[in-house]
C-alpha cells in the first residue's frame, strides 16, 4: 500500500469507461457502453404506468363522453387547474355533461389524483408529455373538445388497465342494470301491493265509509 | 532604427506617467483596497521600466516577489480586516507633515544621484560591458555576499518558526 | 513542413521590407506573433471547453454535445453566441471599476504566458532568458484579479471563494517553483528555449528519477495553480456557488472562463517543456510534438477531473505544505546527487538508482509523517 493507491484505482475505472465508450455497443447495457439515447431519433418504449397530463375519454361518440360534470376531480385537484361548468337544457335545469371543462397545463403537476377519485372511469393519465408551445396563455389551457380521447386510444396506451376498466365498468352496468330491473321489480311489487292495498282499501272503504266519496263530489 | 527608439522612448515614459499617477492615487485614494491596488500597479510599472532597461531578472523578481507576494499579502490583510470597506471608515491619518519631512529628504538625498547619472537613455558605448547575468548574480550571492545572505536567511528561518508559534492553538491545560 | 510557421512569419516580413522602412518589418513580426497569439489562446479555449465535455462525458458514459455541427465542432461558437447575447448584470453596490476591470486582469497574465512558451523549433514568440522566471511571475498576477473580482462583487461568496482561491495559490506556487529549481540546476539556465534543447536525443528529463517526481508536483500545483478539479474549492459549486465569479454573467463570466481554460494549457505546455523535452521527438514536426504532450497533459487533467472528488481545505493545505514543499526540497538534493555521480552522461546506473532510492525513502517518510489520525475500529461488545 502506498499514498495515491486508492486514486490510481479510481482512475483506471475512469479511463476504463472512457475506452469501453468506444469499444463497447451503445445501448448494450454491458459495464462502461453508452447508455444515452439520442431522444428526438430514439426514444425508449413507453412504461405502461407512466403518467403524463389526464384526458378526458369517450365511447363511441365525442357526444357521449363519460364524464357527468361531478366536480369530484376538481375539488381535489391539489394546484385546482380543472375547471368545470355543467351543461344546461332549455329550461336551466342542470345536464350531467360538462358544457366547459378546462385544464391549464401549466399548472397541472400530473399527480393523477384525479384519475383515482374520478367515479365514473372518465379521467385518465395520458402518455403524450411534448407539449410544449411557445403562448403559454392559449395554447397550454386545454379545452374540453382538446382533451377528448376514445377508449380505443387508452387501450392502446395502457391495455391492462383498459381493460380492468372496461370490466369494472361492465360490472357496474350489470349490476346496475341488475339492480334496476330488481328495483323495477320492487317497484312492480309494489305497485301492485299498493294497487292491492288500494284495491283494499277501496273496498273497505265502500264498506265502512262510504259518505267520503260524498263529501268529496260535494263542492262539485 | 531611431523610429523605434522613439516609439520604445514613448513607452517608458508613458509606463513612467502611469507610474506616477498609480503612485499619487495609492496616496491618495479614499477607499484602502483601491489605493492597495494602486500599488501594486506602480510595483508593475516599475518592473517593466526595469524590463526595458535590460534588467529583466530584476523586473521579474520584482513582479513575482511584490506584486505576487508581499502585495497579496496586503490586500489580503485589508479585506480581512472588518469594516474597512465601510464608508465611514477613514482612510487618512494626520500625519502629512511628517511624511513630508520625510519625503523632503529623501530626495535631497536622491536627487543629486539622479542628476549626476545624465540623459536617458544611455547610448549603447556607454553599457558597454555586458550587464550582470543571472549567474553572475547566483555566483557573487554564493561567494561574496554569502553572509549577508547566510544572515537574512536564518532571519527568515526565525520568522517562519515565530509565525507558527503565534497561529499555534493553544492546547487546553 | 518543420519550419511551415517560421517560413510564413518570415515571408510576411519579407514582403513588407519590399515595400516599407526596415522598421516596419521589425514591427511586423512583432506584430505576427502577437496576432498568432491573441489568436490561438481564445481558439485553445473554445476548443477546450468542446474537448472537456466531450472527454467527461465519456468517462460517464454519455455522448457528449453532438448537435451543433458535425461531432459537435461548432458547439464553441454556439457557445460563444450565447454568451455575448446575455445580460450583463452588475450588481447594485458593486464596485463597479474593479468590477469591470477583474476580468480583463485576469486574462491578461495567462494569454502572457503564452509569449515564452516554445511551440516548436524556432518558434518561441519572445525568447526571454529568464523565461521560467517570466512564467512564474506572470502567472502570480492573476491573483490580483480574483481579488478585484472578490472585492468588486461585494457578495459574500464572492469573498470567501477569493481568500480560498488566493490562500491556494500562494501556498501552491511554492512546492510548484521549486519543483522547477532541479531543471535549471541541470540546464543551467532560465530560457524555456535553452531548457528544450537541453533535452534533445531522448534526454527529457521525466526519465530520471528526479525528473519524474518533479514533473508529479509541478503538473499537481499547476492544477491547483489554475483552480482545476480536484483543487476546485474556490468555485466549489456545493458550498460557495461559484466562488470569485458568482456576481459575474454574459461575456464576462467567459472570459474567466477563458483565463482558467488557457492557463490550463500554459501549465500543461510548461510541463511539457521543462520535463517532457518540449517540442522534441522523432519524425514528426516539432510543433506537433509540442501540442500532442500538451494535450495528452491537459487529458489527464479532465480525467482527474471526471474521477476525483473535491479536496477539502485543510487537505488541500496539508498536500501543499506538509508533502509537496519537502519533497520538492528533497527533490533538489536528489537532482544534485544525480549531477555529481552522472559526470555528464544523461543515464549511468549509479546516478539513477541513489537519488531514485533518496526518493523513494522521502516519500515513504513523508507518508508517514502524514499519516491522518485513525481512531481504533469500534467495538460493541452488547451487540455482538
Amino acid at each position: 500500500m502506498f499514498f495515491g493507491l486508492g486514486i490510481l484505482r479510481g482512475m483506471n475505472i475512469t479511463l476504463m469507461n472512457f475506452i469501453r465508450s468506444y469499444t463497447r455497443k451503445r445501448g448494450s447495457g454491458e459495464i462502461g457502453a453508452l447508455t444515452t439515447v439520442q431522444y428526438p431519433e430514439e426514444r425508449l418504449p413507453e412504461k405502461e404506468k407512466f403518467r403524463n397530463f389526464p384526458f378526458l375519454i369517450y365511447d363511441d361518440k365525442p357526444e357521449d363522453l363519460r364524464c357527468v360534470a361531478c366536480d369530484i376531480c376538481a375539488q381535489d385537484c391539489p394546484p385546482r387547474c380543472i375547471y368545470i361548468v355543467k351543461e344546461t337544457d332549455e329550461a336551466g335545469k342542470p345536464m350531467k355533461k360538462p358544457a366547459v371543462f378546462d385544464i391549464d397545463f401549466t399548472v397541472c403537476m400530473n399527480c393523477g389524483i384525479c384519475e383515482e377519485v374520478c367515479p365514473f372511469d372518465a379521467i385518465f393519465m395520458d402518455h403524450e408529455f411534448e407539449i410544449a408551445d411557445s403562448d403559454r396563455h392559449d395554447k397550454l389551457l386545454y379545452h374540453r373538445d382538446d382533451l377528448l380521447k376514445t377508449n380505443e386510444h387508452f387501450h392502446k396506451i395502457r391495455p391492462n388497465d383498459g381493460r380492468e376498466v372496461d370490466t369494472r365498468l361492465a360490472e357496474a352496468k350489470e349490476a346496475k342494470a341488475k339492480k334496476d330491473e330488481a328495483r323495477k321489480k320492487a317497484a312492480e311489487a309494489k305497485a301492485a301491493a299498493k294497487a292491492k292495498a288500494e284495491a283494499e282499501k277501496a273496498t273497505e272503504a265502500k264498506e265502512d265509509k262510504p259518505p267520503e266519496t260524498e263529501k268529496e263530489s260535494d263542492p262539485q | 532604427m531611431p523610429q523605434l527608439e522613439f516609439l520604445i522612448k514613448c513607452g517608458v515614459y508613458g509606463l513612467m506617467g502611469l507610474g506616477i499617477i498609480a503612485a499619487v492615487g495609492a496616496v491618495l485614494l479614499p477607499n484602502l483596497f483601491h489605493a492597495g491596488l494602486a500599488l501594486a500597479f506602480v510595483l508593475v510599472t516599475i518592473a517593466g521600466i526595469f524590463m526595458s532597461v535590460g534588467a529583466e531578472f530584476l523586473g521579474m523578481v520584482q513582479i513575482l516577489l511584490y506584486v505576487g507576494g508581499v502585495m497579496t499579502l496586503i490586500i489580503y490583510t485589508i479585506m480581512l480586516t472588518g469594516r474597512l470597506g465601510a464608508k465611514d471608515v477613514r482612510a487618512q491619518n494626520r500625519q502629512g507633515i511628517f511624511a513630508a519631512i520625510a519625503a523632503g529628504f529623501f530626495v535631497c538625498w536622491i536627487g543629486p544621484l539622479i542628476l549626476k547619472t545624465g540623459a536617458w537613455p544611455q547610448r549603447e558605448s556607454d553599457s558597454a560591458p555586458p550587464l550582470l547575468s543571472v549567474e553572475d548574480l547566483g555566483m557573487s550571492l554564493m561567494t561574496e555576499y554569502v553572509f549577508p545572505f547566510e544572515v537574512l536567511g536564518v532571519l527568515l528561518f526565525a520568522v517562519l518558526i515565530g509565525a507558527i508559534v503565534i497561529a499555534r492553538q493553544d492546547r487546553p491545560s | 513542413m518543420d519550419q511551415m510557421f517560421v517560413n510564413i512569419k518570415a515571408a510576411l516580413v519579407g514582403l513588407s521590407d519590399k515595400v516599407f522602412p526596415d522598421w516596419v518589418g521589425v514591427l511586423v513580426s512583432i506584430a505576427v506573433s502577437i496576432v498568432a497569439i491573441a489568436l490561438l489562446g481564445p481558439l485553445i479555449m473554445m476548443y477546450l471547453t468542446l474537448i472537456e465535455r466531450k472527454v467527461v462525458a465519456r468517462m460517464q458514459n454519455r455522448i457528449g454535445p453532438n448537435r451543433v455541427g458535425k461531432y459537435g465542432l461548432l458547439q464553441p461558437l454556439a457557445d460563444g453566441v450565447k454568451m455575448l447575447i446575455k445580460e450583463d448584470i452588475v450588481p447594485r453596490n458593486a464596485d463597479k471599476v474593479l468590477h469591470l476591470l477583474a476580468p480583463i486582469l485576469i486574462v491578461a497574465p495567462a494569454l502572457l504566458v503564452f509569449a515564452v512558451l516554445p511551440f516548436g523549433r524556432n518558434m518561441t514568440a519572445v525568447d526571454l532568458n529568464v523565461g521560467i522566471l517570466f512564467f512564474a511571475a506572470i502567472s502570480s498576477i492573476g491573483t490580483i484579479g480574483i481579488f478585484m473580482a472578490a472585492w468588486g462583487s461585494n457578495n459574500k461568496f464572492s469573498v470567501l471563494g477569493g481568500m480560498r482561491s488566493v490562500a491556494q495559490m500562494i501556498s501552491y506556487e511554492i512546492p510548484m517553483v521549486m519543483s522547477v529549481v532541479p531543471v535549471l540546476l541541470a540546464v543551467g539556465s532560465l530560457s524555456t528555449n535553452a531548457i528544450v534543447e537541453a533535452q534533445a536525443d531522448w534526454h527529457w528529463f521525466v526519465f530520471t528519477p528526479w525528473g519524474f517526481l518533479g514533473c508529479v508536483i509541478f503538473f499537481l500545483c499547476g492544477v491547483a495553480e489554475c483552480n482545476r478539479s480536484p483543487f476546485d474549492l474556490a468555485e466549489a459549486e456545493s458550498e460557495i456557488i461559484a466562488g470569485f465569479h458568482t456576481e459575474y454573467s454574459g461575456m464576462k463570466f467567459a472570459l474567466f472562463y477563458m483565463a482558467e481554460f488557457m492557463s490550463a494549457f500554459t501549465i500543461s505546455g510548461m510541463t511539457t517543456t521543462l520535463f517532457l523535452g518540449g517540442w522534441q521527438g522523432p519524425l514528426l514536426p516539432s510543433w506537433l510534438w509540442f501540442f500532442l504532450k500538451t494535450y495528452g497533459l491537459i487529458f489527464i487533467m479532465l480525467w482527474f477531473r471526471a474521477t476525483l472528488p473535491r479536496l477539502r481545505v485543510d487537505q488541500l493545505m496539508a498536500l501543499a505544505w506538509k508533502f509537496l514543499l519537502p519533497l520538492s526540497l528533497v527533490n533538489i538534493v536528489a537532482t544534485c546527487i544525480w549531477h555529481f555521480l552522472s559526470d555528464e552522461a544523461f543515464f549511468t546506473p549509479a546516478a539513477f538508482l541513489v537519488p531514485l532510492a533518496l526518493l523513494v525513502f522521502s516519500y515513504w517518510g513523508l507518508m508517514k509523517l502524514n499519516q491522518p489520525y485513525m481512531p481504533e475500529k469500534r467495538v460493541y461488545p452488547l451487540v455482538d
